[in-house]
């Protein structure tokens, strides 16, 4: 046997929450992303049903593309099960230790975004439920508005605490 | 060149998000010669003024598009999915 032991460590263990007037930044805790991969024409209700049957939640990527989310990590059998259903309609890659969630929640939540990123996160134009993936400074992330005030980045595991550290420095006027 | 890219699944973005990839030129046939081969792998122009290139939206969507723009001007004329060029050859 091994002397070297396979350890768990959360990408943003060491980063606290941080909580400014208005606006805070909270880890999310590691559990499921899967990557569906369709043809360009699949269209989301055709897949919806089955993801939603093991509680997870479904966010646009790009064409014919999602991930599926959920707070708790799945469990080999239930990935498999999803995986076999989800077959015909779309490929499935396990990216829940290569993707790391980011809360970042408050009315000035927008406001701190807008430093980094060039979407318009406008109500009317990324309402509740909208995704979109796009540059944060330098760091590509994908974003949802999960919330009216919350937005929820899924970033590269590699790049997630430099992604924190650039959210610390963008939020500090609140502070 | 242009400072925002509207891409037809994403809407404007900054330019930063795309990486150019090349000339979008109409593929040979199979059988062509090894000449007209030599020309699409190899040869470019370098175009002042209306010019068609691939785009990868590499920090968005991810797709590759079809970007005509003006290499004088910066304008940009049209954007698409290059899913939708897919097939074309020289006549
Ligand atoms: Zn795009």
């Amino acid at each position: 046997m091994s002397a070297y032991r396979v350890t768990q460590h959360a990408a943003l263990a060491d980063r606290k929450p941080v909580v400014r007037t208005g606006v805070s930044l909270e880890a999310l805790a590691e559990g499921t992303v899967l990557h569906l991969l369709a043809r360009p024409n699949t269209a989301l209700p055709e897949i919806i049903g089955d993801a939603a049957l093991s509680g997870l939640l479904l966010r646009s990527v790009s064409v014919g593309q999602w991930f599926a989310v959920g707070r708790v990590a799945l469990r080999y059998e239930d990935l498999d099960a999803i995986q076999q259903k989800l077959k015909p309609v779309a490929d499935v890659v396990d990216q829940s230790h290569g993707r790391v969630g980011i809360l970042v929640r408050g009315p000035h939540a927008t406001h701190v975004l807008a430093k980094g990123t060039a979407i318009d996160l406008a109500d009317a134009t990324f309402p509740v439920g909208q995704s979109s993936t796009a540059l944060i400074g330098h760091i590509a992330a994908h974003i949802t508005r999960t919330e009216q005030d919350a937005f929820e980045l899924l970033v590269l595991r590699g790049f997630a605490e430099s992604l924190w550290d650039d959210l610390v420095r963008m939020s500090l006027e609140f502070s | 060149m242009a400072s925002l890219v509207t891409c037809p699944h994403c809407g404007p973005r900054p330019k930063e998000e795309f990486t150019v990839k090349g000339a979008a030129l109409p593929r040979p046939d199979p059988d062509a010669s090894p000449e007209a081969w030599v020309d699409f792998v190899y040869l470019r122009d370098n175009p002042r003024g209306a010019y068609r290139e691939y785009w990868h939206h590499t920090s968005g969507c991810r797709r590759w598009l079809v970007i005509k723009r003006d290499t004088a001007t910066h304008e940009i004329y049209t954007t698409s999915d290059a899913a939708g060029h897919r097939g074309e050859v020289t006549p």
